[in-house]
C-alpha cells in the first residue's frame, strides 16, 4: 500500500518558461548560450510566438526570427557600455517535443569586446524575454583563457540579470612581443644585407 | 531423541566456530578492509552477464549498445511519454528477468544506494496511482514498468563499459573500467519526496535534505552570508543536456569551514558518491576529501528545514546540485564529475 503525501505539485515545470544562460568570457569576446524550456502549460503560448504561419511546424525562417527576438531581449554591457551581440546559432526541438515540455530551444550569441586594458572589468547580462512567464538562471562559465579570472557574480533575485566582475590579465610576454621582435630582427637583417650590397658595389 | 538431534546439529557448528575463532585469534588483528574493487567488479560483471543470459535475442538487442554509442547521453529526468528511452524496459520483463536485474542493481550499488533507487522508483508508483503530481496530459507514463536498463559496452573485467539504469526522476550512469568506476553523471530525484509505504514514511532524498539544513545552520553568520546566494535558483544549472560545462564556483569555500563542518559536508557528499558499491565509493570519497580546499558550498532559499532550498557543492572533480521544484515534495538533483563524466578519465587509461 503506497500513499502519497505533500502538497499538490506538477510532475514538471508546467507554467513557466525556464531560460538558462551560460556566459563565457574571453579576453576579446563574450559568448552567451541560452537554453529556453517551456513548461507544458505555456508551450502553446511560446509556440504561438514561433510558428508565425500557424502550420504546426517550425520553419528555418521562423526559427531564425524567434532567435532574433531572443537576441533583442538580451542586453550585454561591458564596463557599463552596451555591446552588440550577434546570433551565432539556434537549435529548436520538434513541435511535439516543445509541446511536451521537452526542449530546449538553444540560442547562442556572440559579442566582440572593445580593446580592454589589463585590470578589473565588468560584464552585465540581462534577459527580458517573456518576463510574463519566464524563470531565469544565469551563470558564468569557468573561463577558457587563463587571462580571465572571475572575481564574483551578482544577480538580481530572479536571475534575469547577472553582473560578472573579472580581472583581465596582461597577455604573456611572448604571445605578442616575440613575433614583433622576430619581425624587427628580419627587418634589420634585410636592411643590413642591402647596405652591405650597396657598399660592396 | 529430539535433544540429541539438536545437539548433533549444534556441535559441528560449534566446532567450526571454535576453530575459526582460534585461528583468527592467532593471526594479527586485520585492519577493517574495504571490499575489494576487483571482487566487486567480478560480481557486477557476473550479475550483468546473468541479466544478458536471461534474455532472448530481441531483449539483448534492447539491452546492449556499443561503448561509443550516443546511448550514453540518452537519459533524462522526464517520464516516458515525454522523453523516449530506447533500452530494455522493466515492464517487458518476466519475473526471473526482473529478479536478475534486481540482483545486478543490488550488486552494483551500495545497500543505501539500492534503497534510494528503489524508493525513487516506488515513488513513481505513487504518481502512477494518481498521487500528487501525477497526470501529465494523458501521454505520460509513470510507474515501476517505465524504468530502463542498458549496457553500453560489453560487461567486462578489463575493458570499459557502462551500466545505465533510469526513468522518471532517475538516471544512474555507472561506468566501469577494470577496477575503477565513475557514477557521473547521475540524477537521483524524487516526487513525491515523502510518501507512505506499508505504514512507513519514505523520503528517498530525506537524508540529503536534512544533512544540508544541518550544515547551513551550523555555519556562523559570516560563513552563512558567504554561502547564501542572493537569488532564486529555479532548477538545476547543470542538469541533463549540460555535459562538459563547468560553471564558476560560488558561495563559501570549504577551507573556511571548521573541521566539524567539513565532516558534515562530506556526509552530504556521501549521499551521492555512496550510491555506487562501497568498493568504488571509498576511493571516490578520498578523492573528494583531498579536493576539499578547492571545494565550495552555495545555498539559495530559506534555512529552516521544511522549506524549499537549493544547494550546490562544487569542487575540481565534483558538482552536486539539489534543486526543489517550487516545492519540498518535488526535488531534482545532479551528481557530476567534470573530469570523469561517463568515465572519461578512467576509460582513457
Amino acid at each position: 500500500m503506497i500513499v502519497g503525501a505533500g502538497s499538490s505539485t506538477s510532475a514538471h515545470r508546467r507554467d513557466e518558461y525556464l531560460q538558462a544562460a551560460r556566459i563565457a568570457i574571453d579576453p576579446d569576446r563574450v559568448r552567451v548560450e541560452v537554453d529556453l524550456t517551456a513548461g507544458i502549460a505555456v508551450a502553446d503560448a511560446v509556440l504561438a510566438g514561433i510558428d508565425a504561419d500557424r502550420d504546426g511546424a517550425i520553419s528555418s525562417s521562423e526559427a531564425q526570427a524567434y532567435a532574433g527576438v531572443v537576441r533583442q531581449a538580451v542586453r550585454l554591457d561591458v564596463d557599463a557600455a552596451p555591446i552588440s551581440a550577434a546570433l551565432v546559432s539556434s537549435a529548436f526541438p520538434d513541435v511535439a517535443a516543445l509541446r511536451g515540455g521537452e526542449g530546449p530551444i538553444r540560442v547562442v550569441l556572440l559579442a566582440s569586446l572593445p580593446p580592454l586594458g589589463p585590470g578589473r572589468h565588468q560584464i552585465r547580462y540581462r534577459n527580458a524575454h517573456r518576463a510574463d512567464i519566464g524563470v531565469y538562471l544565469a551563470n558564468a562559465l569557468v573561463p577558457a583563457s587563463d587571462r580571465v579570472a572571475i572575481n564574483g557574480q551578482q544577480r538580481d533575485a530572479a536571475q534575469r540579470e547577472l553582473i560578472v566582475d573579472y580581472e583581465l590579465r596582461p597577455s604573456r610576454p611572448g604571445s605578442g612581443a616575440l613575433p614583433f621582435a622576430a619581425s624587427l630582427g628580419v627587418a634589420v637583417l634585410v636592411l643590413g644585407a642591402l647596405w652591405w650590397r650597396r657598399r660592396s658595389a | 531423541m529430539r535433544s540429541l538431534l539438536k545437539l548433533s546439529a549444534i556441535v559441528p557448528v560449534g566446532v567450526v566456530v571454535t576453530l575459526t575463532a582460534t585461528g583468527l585469534a592467532q593471526r594479527p588483528a586485520p585492519a577493517a578492509k574495504a571490499p575489494s574493487a576487483a571482487d566487486a567488479t567480478a560480481r557486477i560483471v557476473k550479475a550483468a552477464q546473468a541479466v544478458s543470459g536471461s534474455l532472448d535475442d530481441a531483449g539483448r538487442a534492447r539491452l546492449q549498445f556499443a561503448f561509443d554509442s550516443t546511448q550514453k547521453t540518452n537519459w533524462s529526468n522526464l517520464p516516458s511519454g515525454i522523453y523516449e528511452r530506447h533500452s530494455l524496459r522493466m515492464g517487458d520483463l518476466t519475473p526471473p528477468q526482473k529478479a536478475a536485474v534486481t540482483t545486478l542493481l543490488q550488486t552494483a550499488l551500495s545497500a543505501d544506494g539500492y534503497r534510494k533507487v528503489n524508493e525513487i522508483v516506488r515513488g513513481d508508483e505513487v504518481l502512477r496511482n494518481g498521487g500528487p503530481g501525477g497526470g501529465g496530459g494523458g501521454r505520460v507514463n509513470f510507474g515501476e514498468a517505465e524504468y530502463y536498463l542498458a549496457f553500453i559496452g560489453t560487461p567486462s573485467m578489463t575493458t570499459p563499459w557502462m551500466l545505465q539504469f533510469g526513468g522518471h526522476h532517475l538516471a544512474i550512469n555507472l561506468t566501469m573500467a577494470g577496477t575503477a568506476a565513475s557514477m557521473a553523471p547521475s540524477l537521483p530525484a524524487a516526487q513525491p519526496a515523502k510518501y507512505t509505504f506499508e505504514g512507513k514514511e519514505i523520503r528517498p532524498l530525506g537524508r540529503e535534505n536534512d544533512k544540508a539544513f544541518e550544515l547551513i545552520n551550523a555555519l556562523d553568520a559570516g560563513q552563512r552570508s558567504q554561502a547564501i546566494l542572493g537569488s532564486t535558483v529555479a532548477d538545476l544549472v547543470l542538469g541533463p543536456g549540460n555535459d562538459g560545462k563547468v560553471i564558476q564556483p560560488e558561495g563559501l569555500k570549504v577551507s573556511a569551514m571548521t573541521p566539524a563542518q567539513q565532516t558534515m559536508l562530506l556526509g552530504i557528499v556521501r549521499e551521492w558518491a555512496g550510491i555506487m558499491n562501497d568498493a568504488f565509493a571509498e576511493p571516490r570519497m578520498a578523492e573528494i576529501r583531498a579536493d576539499l580546499p578547492q571545494t565550495w558550498f552555495a545555498w539559495s532559499g530559506p534555512t529552516t528545514n521544511g522549506s524549499a532550498a537549493y544547494f550546490r557543492i562544487q569542487g575540481p572533480t565534483l558538482v552536486i546540485e539539489y534543486a526543489p521544484q517550487r516545492s519540498v515534495d518535488h526535488i531534482h538533483t545532479i551528481y557530476r564529475d567534470p573530469t570523469n563524466d561517463y568515465g572519461a578519465k578512467i576509460a582513457a587509461k
